[in-house]
């Protein structure tokens, strides 16, 4: 438990009112019928602890302040580089999926958290898996180049099963991209923040996601590199209950802290603060 | 060559896996004789997947780091069949922050179907330690050439192939994941392989037309397995080649053409108006 002092209570548990996501009409947690409203009002965290997914705008909303946030790059397209067709063709994938108005797996941009000027990049799970591609690559090499030329903090915000099959190896690179550009981040002393949400896996977590100076777990997520499936198939291993959970990972020294949604933006502006003077 | 033109994406696959294939230490032992090999992360642990040592090589020393397949079925599982452990990739940085301290170039051979998928790999923290090499390899201030002799199975491949240049041998493969588990992963249904493997582009000649790799390596008529010193020789002159002009480079410049090399690496997409302006790269 982390004693924060007055001044960061009065930083908003969210910073903008969240839109609506999918939830269920009793929490999985403890069975109470669920008040969207005042859920919506506490991140979506039930008073029983239980964290229901954001995904993509809704941590984007929860991050910003009011009106702060400018997204940036967000014309950049993908291409089927590798014309895929198996076993669905990748451009019609794409297709459904940005006229569900899903804009790739990463959006970036700026905006102010408890009024300090940040940078973020938010993974969206929902775009093919919220996999690393070139379009997700270059929009947080830009926006981590960005933040060590302007030294403002970097926050990434991690939901990711990986590298995007679908461009081939060029996807794969995008891991070296990417801590190239996390690389100058640290090289120029400008603190990055790395929230690690449900799921975190791969090439993602294999890349930037570990690389926060602080690493920040939501509680319960799945962190790992090689997920259960995989690894059950290639080495029949019973895997204990905890298995690559936040906890899990705690206990081996791969995140500093797991925590509490509700708790998370105080948190991050003291972060912020002691890590600016 | 134009023997190879008629094989099939599987062939390829099955040339890149071949059991008598030459390893990492094949090269290792025929370009530099006097190679001394050195073990352990310094953090507690050593992985016989990954071996590392100096070596003398056209008259200077180098650091030599490659993965490791086992030649029989002992020293397969000894060698972990060539699947890295987090202790690999904290073995590899440490000798290569030794390079830097010392001046040597490093060289690097990739032969690997990918890191460790089990428990014990995640329990030590893998990914972790796949990035942190790949971030520390940007940082490295000497030259590092790398070469593709097999497999290049995805992060596992890519924590240890982020070099000023990269080369592939002709059948060996370079790829986002090994075919049957990119096939398990869109597919559900790991028997799609060929399929997949098709699909994905991931021979040599695959690499260079991306602008991925710089040169790909001819192999002896065959394949490697067939004739170990022409394709150590082959391979040897393409490297030294490289390691000539990149150890007159200046620091500085080897750093930033590093870091560009892999920043740009996607650059056919960049010339697309749609994908949006070049952006500086920050500050060294």
């Amino acid at each position: 438990m982390i004693t924060l002092t007055p001044a960061y209570k009065d930083v908003p548990l969210v910073g903008s009112p969240l839109p609506e996501i999918p939830l269920p009409t009793n929490c999985p947690g403890c069975g109470v019928a669920l008040d969207r409203e005042e859920l919506a009002d506490r991140a979506y965290v039930c008073d029983c602890g239980h964290h229901f997914e954001m995904r993509g705008e809704a941590w984007i909303a929860f991050l910003a302040d009011l009106d702060t946030w400018t997204e940036r790059w967000s014309d950049i397209r993908p291409h089927d580089l590798l014309n895929w067709k198996l076993p669905k063709p990748y451009s019609l994938v794409i297709d459904q999926l940005r006229s569900e108005g899903l804009n790739e797996a990463v959006r970036t941009g700026t905006c102010r958290l408890g009024g300090r000027p940040v940078w973020t990049g938010v993974f969206d799970f929902r775009f093919v898996g919220g996999t690393l591609s070139i379009v997700a690559g270059e929009r947080l090499a830009r926006g981590l180049e960005a933040a060590a030329s302007e030294r403002v903090p970097y926050i990434l915000v991690a939901a990711s099963g990986g590298a995007r099959m679908q461009e081939g190896v060029l996807a794969l690179l995008q891991m070296a991209k990417v801590n190239a550009a996390v690389g100058r981040l640290h090289a120029a002393g400008v603190p990055y923040f790395s929230i690690l949400t449900d799921p975190t896996f791969g090439g993602t977590a294999a890349s930037l996601a570990l690389l926060g100076d602080v690493n920040l777990a939501e509680p319960g997520a799945k962190i790992g590199f090689t997920g259960p499936r995989v690894i059950k198939q290639a080495t029949y291993a019973d895997l204990p209950a905890d298995f690559q959970t936040a906890d899990f990972q705690l206990a081996r020294g791969q995140v500093d802290m797991v925590v509490p949604r509700t708790e998370l933006r105080p948190l991050l502006a003291h972060l912020v603060d002691l890590y600016t003077t | 060559m134009s023997k190879d033109d008629t094989l099939t994406v599987w062939q390829v696959v099955e040339l890149a896996r071949h059991p008598g294939r030459p390893y990492a230490l094949d090269y290792i032992r025929r370009w530099a004789p006097d190679f001394v090999e050195l073990h352990g992360d310094r953090l507690g642990g050593d992985d016989n997947a990954l071996v590392g040592g100096v070596g003398s090589w056209a008259g200077r020393t180098v650091m030599f780091l490659g993965q490791q397949k086992g030649r029989n079925f002992p020293e397969r599982v000894r060698r972990n069949f060539g699947m890295m452990h987090p202790e690999g990739y904290r073995k590899a940085m440490r000798l290569a922050r030794q390079a830097a301290k010392f001046r040597f170039p490093v060289v690097c051979l990739i032969d690997t179907p990918g890191a460790y998928p089990g428990a014990a790999a995640e329990e030590r923290g893998i990914a972790a330690a796949i990035a942190q090499a790949i971030m520390e390899w940007f940082w490295l201030p000497v030259p590092v050439v790398a070469a593709v002799i097999g497999e290049g199975g995805s992060g596992g491949a890519l924590g240890m192939a982020v070099g000023d240049c990269v080369v592939m041998l002709e059948n060996s493969i370079y790829s986002v994941a090994m075919p049957e588990a990119a096939a398990s992963i869109v597919w559900r249904d790991n028997s799609r392989k060929v399929e997949v493997a098709e699909q994905l582009q991931i021979t040599s000649r695959d690499l260079l037309a991306m602008g991925v790799v710089e040169e790909v390596v001819e192999e002896p008529e065959g394949g490697a397995h067939t004739d170990f010193d022409a394709t150590a020789k082959a391979l040897e002159r393409t490297l030294l080649r490289y390691l000539e002009a990149l150890t007159r480079t200046p620091t500085e410049e080897l750093l930033q053409h590093r870091y560009e090399r892999f920043r740009y690496i996607d650059s056919l997409i960049h010339a697309d108006a749609d994908f949006g302006p070049k952006v500086g790269s920050g500050p060294a």
